[in-house]
């Protein structure tokens, strides 16, 4: 059976998108699925520093679709697990190095041999985005609780509805729990009401994410984070694992909301 | 004054709330692709349709969106001062 192909994007950059990649792709594979994850970004590669694999980089993304390597020469096996690898794109190449149905050919030969392909999306909503979606068959949306995040967010959702793409699932990151309880950033109830799609997850606002990504170790390896946490949860959701809604408020924050949400 | 400019910012509501409706408001005109200046021009439209059959007062048109819970509505109210007879 085919793997599940999976393109985590936004709109508005510096959301979290290869964070996300990272942390889900990591957990995937702790729960002893094969996982690739395949950074979409061309120009702007970041998803090899955020999994600390940057110093084995040989060959690119752009390399295997123009037929300069094999497939597995280009895949950087993780540090830790050994089934879980990176893809990572080209840093000194124009987008439009690739077309859409290149990577659609690339993640449907990827899904034969993965449980999980995830793909890391650039910002913006032109080439670059079109050739990170169109292998994909499901899509996380990234937004922060942040009006421009949350319009850009509603704008991508509109152009993945209107593709052939229709599973279409919702990360709230960095949350500021206090903020929101002092009325002074938009609750996750807010979110997603405006954006009404289902909610994954929410992953707070937390130091945690900043020394794991200096560090090139994702957060979900280490065992007491909050954040690393949500991002376990939101990675067993994604695999179709059933987990309240209301875990990801420590003091019973999302409560009231688990109705409208996740089934 | 102060505190009328402070209202009219929000700054006396939670901002949350405030971004709350602002984005009600925006997602609502970006879904359906109509400017501020796409309504003005309907609400002229309106008026002189209005106009020909009708004394109405044209401050008092105004036109909105509405987002109800299965659909969208648009929304217009005017005042009639005096409605014409047939001219015929
Ligand atoms: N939950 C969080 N709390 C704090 N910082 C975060 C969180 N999520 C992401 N960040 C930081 O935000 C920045 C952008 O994240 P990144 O994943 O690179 O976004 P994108 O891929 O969407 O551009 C990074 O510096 C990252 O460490
Ligand atoms: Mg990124």
């Amino acid at each position: 059976m085919a793997g599940k192909t999976i393109v985590v994007t936004s709109g508005k950059g510096g959301v979290g998108k290869t964070t996300t990649v990272a942390n889900l792709g990591t957990t995937l594979a702790k729960k002893k699925y094969s996982v690739v994850m395949l950074d979409a970004d061309i120009g702007l590669r970041n998803l090899d520093v955020v999994m600390g694999l940057e110093n084995r980089i040989v060959y690119n993304l752009v390399d295997i679709i123009e037929g300069k390597c094999r497939k597995a020469q280009a895949m950087i096996r993780d540090r830790k697990l050994s089934n879980l690898f990176i893809i990572p794109a080209a840093q000194t190449r124009e987008k439009n190095a690739v077309n859409p149905e290149q990577m659609r050919q690339l993640c449907a030969e990827l899904a034969e041999e993965f449980d999980f392909v995830l793909i890391d999306c650039p910002a913006g909503i032109e080439q670059g985005f079109k050739n990170a979606v169109a292998g994909a068959s499901t899509a996380v949306v990234v937004t922060t609780p942040e009006v421009s995040a949350i319009r850009d967010a509603d704008r991508v959702i509109g152009l993945l509805e209107a593709s052939e793409l229709k599973n279409i699932y919702l990360v709230i990151n960095r949350l500021n729990v206090k903020m929101v309880k002092k009325g002074d950033m938009m609750s996750t109830e807010d979110i997603i009401s405006l954006l009404s799609v289902p909610l994954l997850g929410v992953v707070p606002e937390s130091e945690e994410v900043v020394i794991s990504t200096n560090r090139g170790i994702p957060l979900v390896h280490e065992r007491g984070s909050k954040a690393g946490s949500a991002f376990r949860r939101i990675a067993s959701r994604l695999n179709g694992e059933s987990i309240p809604i209301d875990e990801d408020g420590a003091d019973g924050f999302f409560g009231r909301m688990k109705r409208l949400i996740w089934n | 004054m102060v505190s009328l400019l402070r209202r009219f910012f929000g700054v006396d509501k939670q901002s949350g709330q405030v971004a709350r409706k602002r984005m009600q408001f925006v997602l609502m005109h970006d879904r359906i692709d109509i400017t501020p200046d796409l309504l003005e021009a309907v609400r002229k439209d309106i008026l002189e349709v209005l106009s020909k059959y009708m004394e109405i007062d044209g401050k008092s048109l105004k036109v909105d969106l509405e987002q109800g819970k299965d659909f969208m509505a648009l929304i217009s109210n005017v005042q009639v001062k005096r409605v014409y007879r047939h001219a015929s």
